[in-house]
């Protein structure tokens, strides 16, 4: 005789303990979500059973806006596409319209690009990195902490273009104006504080055990979904795979720089967070040599039209955003404007795997997931 | 390779796909940056299936979907491949003929071309055949318009600035 027959224990195990699923709304104003990103959780007590994101909200029409401007005036909205590091923005249009038209950059400022391109990913994974601490729980230092090391930046770009997120320093065919006199100076100072700042950063959570027990081990990816996901960029590098499009189809004068590319093992939520702090190093190596390298000459191609026309042509460039591969796909018909221009954003492409990594996770990691995939609404939603 | 002799039908990777998948017909260009493959929409999926699978391509990375509205001759849809094994990118454009916009999705074999399908389907009225979800994704769920066919207009600045006259805005 048994005490429990299974009829009964089946009984018991579908109506006397049984759970009423709840559908929770997060954002899309919500200070987790990092932007205007929204996504609705059904959980069951408290793991997470469905997540279906809804994006769209900071859609401004870039790819019409830029078949209906012409060369010129449409790279003014790509650096606010990805506004964090708005110079790697204007480099990737820069590259598609150099493409399609066989537009060659002189040398020194391929150099001028590459740090400031640079010099914008550092920034924007410092605000990763402060932003990330603010999700596990480590409250404002971190952030703090970010941000007095974001703001050395940009007052550098201020001094070389004017303007400090949005720099629309680029030209096809070079750049803009030539740097300050006193850039080398003041670049080496801010590559000292940014080493300065990464270790502060390093201290404060990869040397807190909290910080590392919360987020060890949780949500891994395998290198087989995030390649069938399309995820580029450090949340890849973070699988184990060691991809980074510097490497893998140079463009621009990364040839001859050295830099490593760092990658996780298991692909979970810290490995993502210690790659891009290590990215982050790298890059400002990646600087140094630029200061020390970069010759002399002009800055913008002397030969170009002042209405740039371009005949039948398509291109896809691409280059290593802060978030993983930014590619921008165009295409001429003629006339001064494109015809169609296409993003392919790396923040669009790895947010559209976070259904997949968040369902059996508890709704408290569902922040912290969201957040290590270092996603920018400007960039998502175009 | 001289002058007078013509280009080669299959260019760069476009010769490998030829030589591993010879029984999918497809014509071949370059564009600025990649080799283009052409095909039908009929033969999209045989060419994809093969393009992933067979050993010497592994195309195993989708990275972009582009939907292209080409006026009189239909919408077009153009896909970049890469391959992490091999490192060779490759493009593949699949016109559609005027007033049949249908392609079949490629979500079973990407799980990423989700999303990008998605954004072409709403901005250009394509057609994913066999999507799994076939919503709306940046624009409004309700709403039914295509805002990047060449057709559908652009208001002018100066009426959103108010310094023209006219009303800002359309009424959909």
């Amino acid at each position: 005789m048994t005490i429990w027959p299974e009829a009964q224990a089946e009984h018991l195990d579908t109506e006397g303990f049984s759970t009423v699923d709840m559908t929770i709304n997060v954002g899309p104003q919500h200070p987790a979500t990092h932007g205007v990103f929204r996504m609705v959780l059904t959980v069951d007590g408290e793991l997470v059973t469905s997540c279906v994101p809804y994006i769209g909200y900071l859609h401004r029409g870039l790819e019409k806006l830029s078949e209906a401007n012409d060369y010129r005036q449409a790279m003014g909205f790509w650096d606010r596409t990805d506004y964090l590091a708005g110079l790697l923005c204007e480099q990737a249009y820069c590259m598609a319209v150099e493409k399609l038209a066989n537009i060659e950059v002189p040398e020194r400022a391929e150099y001028i690009r590459v740090m400031l391109a640079e010099l914008s990913r550092i920034s924007s994974h410092f605000m990763f990195l402060g932003a990330f601490g603010a999700d596990v729980g480590s409250f404002g230092t971190s952030f703090v902490y970010a941000f007095r090391e974001r703001e050395r930046i940009y007052d550098l770009f201020e001094e070389v273009s004017g303007d400090r997120m949005f720099p629309t320093y680029l030209r096809p065919g070079g750049v803009a104006m030539d740097l300050p006199e006193n850039f080398e100076k003041r670049c080496r100072e801010v590559v000292g504080n940014i080493y300065q700042g990464l270790e502060d950063l390093d201290g404060l959570l990869t040397g807190n055990e909290i910080f590392v027990e919360r987020c060890r081990r949780l949500a891994p990816m395998t290198t087989e979904r995030a390649i069938n996901w399309g995820v580029t960029g450090p949340v890849l590098r973070s699988t184990g795979l060691a991809w980074d499009v510097r490497k893998a189809e140079p463009y621009s004068i990364y040839p001859q720089v050295k830099f490593d590319i760092p990658t996780g093992v298991e692909g979970d939520i810290f490995d993502r967070f210690f790659v891009r702090l290590s990215e982050a190093y790298q890059s400002a190596k990646i600087i140094e040599q630029c200061l020390d390298q970069i010759p002399d000459g002009p800055v913008l191609n002397p030969g170009l039209p002042k209405n740039l026309r371009i005949d039948n042509a398509e291109a896809y460039a691409r280059i290593e955003g802060s978030k993983g591969e930014y590619g921008v796909y165009a295409m001429a018909r003629g006339g001064n404007k494109a015809y169609r221009m296409k993003l392919r954003s790396p923040s669009f492409c790895n947010l559209s795997a976070l259904s997949e990594m968040i369902v059996g996770h508890y709704v408290a990691d569902a922040v912290l997931i969201l957040g290590s995939l270092d996603i920018v609404l400007g960039e998502v939603d175009k | 390779m001289t002058q007078e002799q013509a280009a080669p039908a299959y260019p760069g990777t476009a010769a490998l796909v030829h030589a591993a998948l010879p029984g999918v017909p497809f014509a071949a260009t370059e564009t600025k940056t990649d080799v283009d493959l052409r095909v039908a929409p009929a033969n999209l999926l045989a060419l994809v299936e093969g393009l992933k699978a067979h050993q010497d391509l592994a195309f195993d990375y989708l990275r972009n979907i582009v939907g292209l509205d080409m006026l009189e001759d239909g919408l077009w849809v153009k896909y970049q491949f890469y391959s992490f094994k091999h490192g060779h990118a490759l493009q593949v454009t699949v016109a559609t003929p005027p007033g049949n916009p249908h392609v079949p999705t490629l979500t079973g074999l990407y799980a990423g071309a989700n999303w990008h399908e998605r954004e072409a389907a709403e901005m250009f009225g394509l057609v994913f055949d066999g999507h799994p979800n076939p919503r709306n994704l940046l624009l409004e769920d309700d709403l039914r318009i295509h805002p990047l066919l060449k057709a559908h207009p652009l208001q002018p600045i100066e009426i959103v600035q108010g310094i023209e006259e006219g009303k800002a805005g359309f009424e959909f």
